[in-house]
């Protein structure tokens, strides 16, 4: 990789074998490379997130302000490719530019969005259509892939193609659940933890006993927590110092009696996105991944609401990592805008608009250099950076014989929670 | 007498009974009975999520039935009959005075007026309108700040949102007008001669009411509960965008078994119990609507002493004050006037909140930020795109406004052929826009919300025809060649109609899936027809199945009010079947054909359960699109495609009736025809 970011040099760093791979409508050239420069360039042209970017076309543009790049070694490819991409990812996970005109713009493929809510979700979807499903890119939780690969639900990726999963932190590639990438790479990771109203729990709150506590009494029965089974006994086993990839049926069965039995009859809902429902003044003590909690106190501000007395602790002692990914749907109508549309998210400056969007880490290389050149507005970055110390208590999931019990847990805390 | 009336010359029908039902026969076989039987068969299995459909098929079991009787699951059962008793009944409550004013107590204007106004709101987006409930009811909501400022409650705000109150309310509101509809039709066919010559002989207007009116009101009330009650069951969408998890009620549980929690099996027999208790639930009404007039015929002696009695007492009290009893009468009507326009401003909050919401410069639809700004329009349409293909549409339509005046001007053609040049501009900037550019498309900067819309309006469409020449030939068969056959076709139709649409969807999208390598079949499904991918046509016969049993119970009911001597007179005139069929039977329906349209095409615009399971990447409709939008925030801009949705689909039925009007149907046929008479 060469250390220069000038137009000129762009085209050299795709790797040899790249433009042998290329199909014959994957075009590229000059001209494009620069157009599709261009455009990025006016995309990290300001952080008001959500506005979309016009979507002029580029061909005459250059880049004139090169403070909007990010310094330093990164590969920009761009592949062009053509059609309609259709991706099935999580609710509201992407810039709408970034799923939207600028892509149209800078790749040239119009993009459909739907959305899951839950990685079994996507599973169905994609088991029962059998291949026929329509859809190009989809995002499942890591743990998750191995099964996708032995259902036959995702393809392997053509490496060549994405020649940008270099800038990628090679902490969060070569997972366990993929340790070649073959299949998948890091679309963003997160945590979880909890957000209250400090007006209503007075005490400070550090610990998921504490939460269990405080959903228990302050705020019983205005309390939510995220709709999935093994992050809901996730809390459970890392608040009582447990492994929560555990198997020992001792355990899982003591979490299903302090969950169901205790804990169920206070739940207000069971919500995976709480962020909208606590401004509309739903809930006082939500259990929620890092990057709504954070969208949260903008929405609070726009109800009228009062952000400064919401707090947000990083569960402890442990908690989750997961990490989303980008895969590619076996059967995938058009795998090679597919593949050019992840490649195009991996360079630098697309990746930390979207971040500043949905506000998780993207797992670009050298982070915190790319925020202070291309977002220093960012604001909570410390709901979306962790310290050295807090990312080491932060446990990844293992899909294991005992994923079926967290499911049925949650269902039955369901049953009883509306009893 | 027909018998001997009979000549030798007359075609007679010849082929089974059931042969104009064959269609629907082969259809619902297809598509319905085939695929629920799977459905029935998985819930005997139990759960394997290592295949590919996690059903181990090969150990049956009955566990899962003990299990939906287990404690936690059977209390969901009975709140959520609870949930829909309640909501039928405050639906009957709330909609029979507004059905009995408009039916009784207002000039025909007036009548058209309402009944506009009752059904308009059905033709916004189900699920925005369910959406757009959280808006008042937020604990911090401006309507919440309000209540507040003013003392009426504490300071914690209203504390609806997410509990099994708002999903009554929601319910409620959401059925409303499939039961005003079918009251009105029922009160507005009862003869005035019937109730006049009951105040004739002595009856009070209470005991008119109770004792005339209602009886004969009975049928629409039936259908208005049919209508409402059994949907009301399987609902999924309002409990799962309010009800918290309090409000949890059984199809959200179903579906959450089918795709969350994996487990096929439970979810099959939850949905096969909830069959077996709506049905239950229908038996029950039906004893207790026997009961009462079996209980109040034996009671007659006493009531009608009673009556006797309070009669002779109000006589004598008129005597001395008969200008009071006017005045009742215009109170009862002011009350009535007042009621009405209570329930039709309930209908039209939710709607007004759609469109003012879909300026909120804020960053969620739901979350009003207190300033009206056109940024979220601004995201969904590209404005040049939309510009030129305003100006196209205005400059063709001036167009063809000119050539009217010109044609005017030389008067020797006839009105009739002018009144259609309007519609005829109109079509032609349609064709003139499509034929320039992708226009649909390339107006919507979000292309998703520009898709959905499209696709919705396909889907529906193309459903509504199927239900209408399947409804309409199965409804003709009942009604004329009744038979054996008869019995199990109804029931068949029953059934689809109590079936909850989670399961239909279940059984449809692995019967796809079994289908998927029978020759022709399979290739619809999986490759699509023509210009129409599988999505497309999988979203067809999902949407058609409730669609067409509709259509077939409308025009089943219209035939059956009429004598068949014309048929008959046809026939005996010579005409072949065929020929009678279309010259006859055909214009004796095309009110309930056009009605059933309607209807259809309402239900499957907003169908969200079925199209979200069966649809794929490339046929998302708007529900589809918008339900999976509510799992996180949704952003303002489904509120603009939502009136966009609206608009269009307010377009198309205005220009259906323009070209109705102008060939030849009468303005108030069409009021009737839209009311579902």
């Amino acid at each position: 990789m060469t250390e220069q970011n000038k137009p000129q040099q762009l085209r050299m760093l795709a790797p040899d074998s790249f433009r042998e791979k290329l199909s014959r409508r994957a075009i590229f050239k000059m001209g494009s490379a620069a157009a599709g420069l261009a455009i990025v360039v006016a995309a990290c042209g300001g952080d008001d997130k959500g506005s979309s970017t016009p979507s002029t076309d580029g061909g005459d543009t250059t880049p004139t302000d090169g403070a909007a790049l990010a310094s330093g070694d990164w590969s920009r490819v761009i592949n062009a490719a053509t059609g309609t991409l259709a991706m099935y990812t999580w609710g509201d996970y992407n810039d709408p530019a970034i799923v939207g005109p600028l892509a149209e713009s800078s790749i040239g493929i119009s993009m459909k969005v739907d959305y899951f809510n839950s990685n079994e979700d996507l599973i169905t979807k994609l088991a029962s259509a059998n291949g026929s499903s329509g859809f190009d890119i989809v995002v499942p939780t890591g743990p998750y892939i191995p099964q996708m690969i032995d259902k036959g639900l995702i393809q392997k990726f053509d490496k060549s193609l994405i020649p940008n999963m270099v800038n990628v932190d090679p902490a969060y590639l070569a997972q366990e659940w993929d340790p070649t990438n073959d299949y998948s790479v890091c679309k963003n990771w997160g945590t979880t933890g909890y957000f209250w109203d400090s007006t209503v729990i007075t005490k400070d709150l550090v610990t998921w006993q504490d939460f269990f506590d405080a959903c228990m009494n302050e705020a019983s029965g205005n309390c939510s927590v995220i709709d999935t089974g093994p992050n809901i006994c996730g809390a459970w086993f890392w608040a009582n110092g447990k492994d929560w990839n555990t198997t020992d049926a001792a355990d899982i069965d003591a979490c299903e009696a302090f969950l169901v039995d205790e804990l169920a009859q206070h739940i207000k809902k069971f919500d995976s996105y709480p962020s909208t429902a606590l401004a509309e003044g739903s809930y006082a003590l939500s259990m929620a991944w890092n990057g709504d909690a954070r969208q949260a106190y903008q929405r609070i501000e726009e109800a009228g609401g009062d952000p400064s007395v919401w707090k947000w602790a990083l569960g402890s002692p442990e908690t989750e990592l997961w990490m989303d990914n980008y895969c590619i749907a076996a059967g995938a109508p058009n795998p090679e805008a597919a593949h050019s549309w992840i490649n195009w998210d991996l360079i630098p400056e697309v990746s930390i608009q979207d971040l500043s969007y949905h506000g998780y880490n993207t797992g670009m290389k050298n982070m915190s250099q790319l925020i202070s050149e291309l977002a220093p507005d960012l604001v909570n970055g410390e709901m979306i950076f962790f310290g050295d110390a807090e990312v080491a208590t932060m446990r990844t999931q293992e899909i294991n014989e005992s994923i079926d019990r967290l499911v049925e847990i949650l269902n039955k805390m369901k049953a009883k929670a509306g009893a | 007498m027909t018998s001997a009336v009979s000549t030798p010359g007359r075609r007679k029908f010849k082929g089974p009974k059931f042969l104009l039902a064959l269609p629907s026969i082969i259809w619902y076989l297809l598509f319905f009975v085939v695929p629920i039987v799977f459905v029935v068969i998985y819930s005997f299995g139990t759960k394997d999520t290592q295949r590919l459909l996690p059903v181990d098929l090969s150990k049956l079991t009955t566990s899962n039935y003990s299990e939906v009787f287990g404690d936690t699951f059977f209390k969901t059962f009975k709140a959520t009959l609870r949930i829909a008793v309640v909501a039928t009944i405050l639906c009957v409550f709330i909609g029979l005075p507004v059905a009995y004013f408009a039916a009784f107590k207002v000039s025909e204007k007036w009548r058209a007026l309402i009944l506009a106004l009752v059904v308009i709101p059905s033709f916004t987006s189900f699920l925005i309108r369910t959406v757009a409930w959280r808006i008042p009811l937020a604990p911090k909501g401006e309507f919440s700040r309000w209540l507040i400022d003013l003392g009426w409650i504490s300071d914690r705000g209203i504390q609806l949102l997410e509990t099994p109150t708002a999903v009554q309310i929601a319910i409620v509101y959401n059925y409303l007008g499939f039961m005003i509809l079918p009251l009105f039709v029922a009160l507005d066919r009862i003869d005035i001669r019937m109730r006049e010559a009951s105040k004739d002989l002595g009856a009070g207007r209470v005991a008119t009411f109770f004792g005339v009116t209602l009886p004969l009101a009975g049928p629409g009330i039936v259908a208005g509960v049919l209508l409402t009650f059994i949907p009301m069951c399987g609902d999924y969408v309002t409990a799962t965008v309010l009800g918290g998890a309090k409000g949890n009620m059984i199809g959200s549980m179903i579906a959450s078994q089918f795709s969350q929690a994996q487990n096929w099996p439970l979810g099959s027999a939850m949905a096969v119990l909830m069959i077996g208790a709506v049905l239950v639930a229908l038996v029950a009404g039906a004893l207790i609507v026997w009961i009462v007039p079996w209980l109040t015929r034996a009671l007659e002696p006493l009531t009608q002493s009673v009556r006797r009695s309070m009669h002779a007492r109000r006589q004598n009290h008129d005597a001395s004050t008969k200008p009071g009893r006017v005045r009742r009468f215009e109170m009862t009507r002011i009350l009535l006037a007042v009621w009405t326009a209570l329930v039709l401003v309930f209908m039209f909050i939710p709607i007004l909140l759609v469109f003012r919401h879909s300026f909120n410069e804020g960053s969620s639809f739901s979350i009003w930020s207190g300033h009206t700004s056109i940024k979220w329009w601004g995201e969904l349409f590209d404005s040049t795109a939309t510009w030129a293909v305003i100006v196209r549409f205005v400059v063709i339509t001036a167009i063809g406004l000119v050539v009217k005046r010109i044609l005017v001007a030389k008067s020797h053609i006839s009105p009739r052929l002018l009144g259609w040049v309007g519609p005829l501009g109109f079509i032609v900037a349609f064709v003139v826009n499509g034929l320039v550019s992708d226009w649909f498309h390339d107006i919507f900067d979000f292309a998703g919300i520009g898709d959905a819309i499209r696709n919705s309006f396909l889907a529906a469409f193309g459903a509504t025809v199927i239900a209408v020449v399947l409804g309409g030939l199965s409804g003709v068969a009942l009604a004329r060649r009744p038979g054996t056959w008869t019995k199990i076709f109804m029931a068949t139709i029953f059934l689809i109609l109590v079936t909850p649409e989670i399961m239909d969807a279940i059984a449809l999208v692995t019967w796809f899936q079994r289908i998927s390598d029978v020759p022709v079949l399979g290739y619809v499904f999986k490759h699509g027809l023509g210009p129409f991918n599988g999505g497309i046509n999988k979203l067809w016969v999902g949407q058609s199945l409730y669609a067409s049993a509709v259509v077939t119970l409308i025009v089943r009911a219209r035939l059956a009010g009429l004598d068949e001597s014309l048929e008959e007179a046809a026939a005996d005139l010579g005409a072949t079947p065929a020929r009678a069929f279309r010259q006859i039977t055909l214009p004796l329906i095309s009110s309930a054909l056009i009605a059933g349209a309607l209807l259809s095409f309402t239900l499957c615009l907003d169908n969200a359960v079925i199209s979200t399971l069966v649809s794929e990447a490339g046929s998302t409709t708007f529900p589809v699109a918008l339900l999976g939008a509510t799992k996180s925030t949704i952003k303002p801009f489904w509120g603009v495609g939502a009136v966009m949705l609206f608009a269009i689909t307010m377009g198309a039925l205005a220009f259906v009736a323009v070209v109705l009007r102008r060939s030849g149907e009468s303005s108030s046929d069409i009021a009737a025809t839209l009311a579902g008479g």
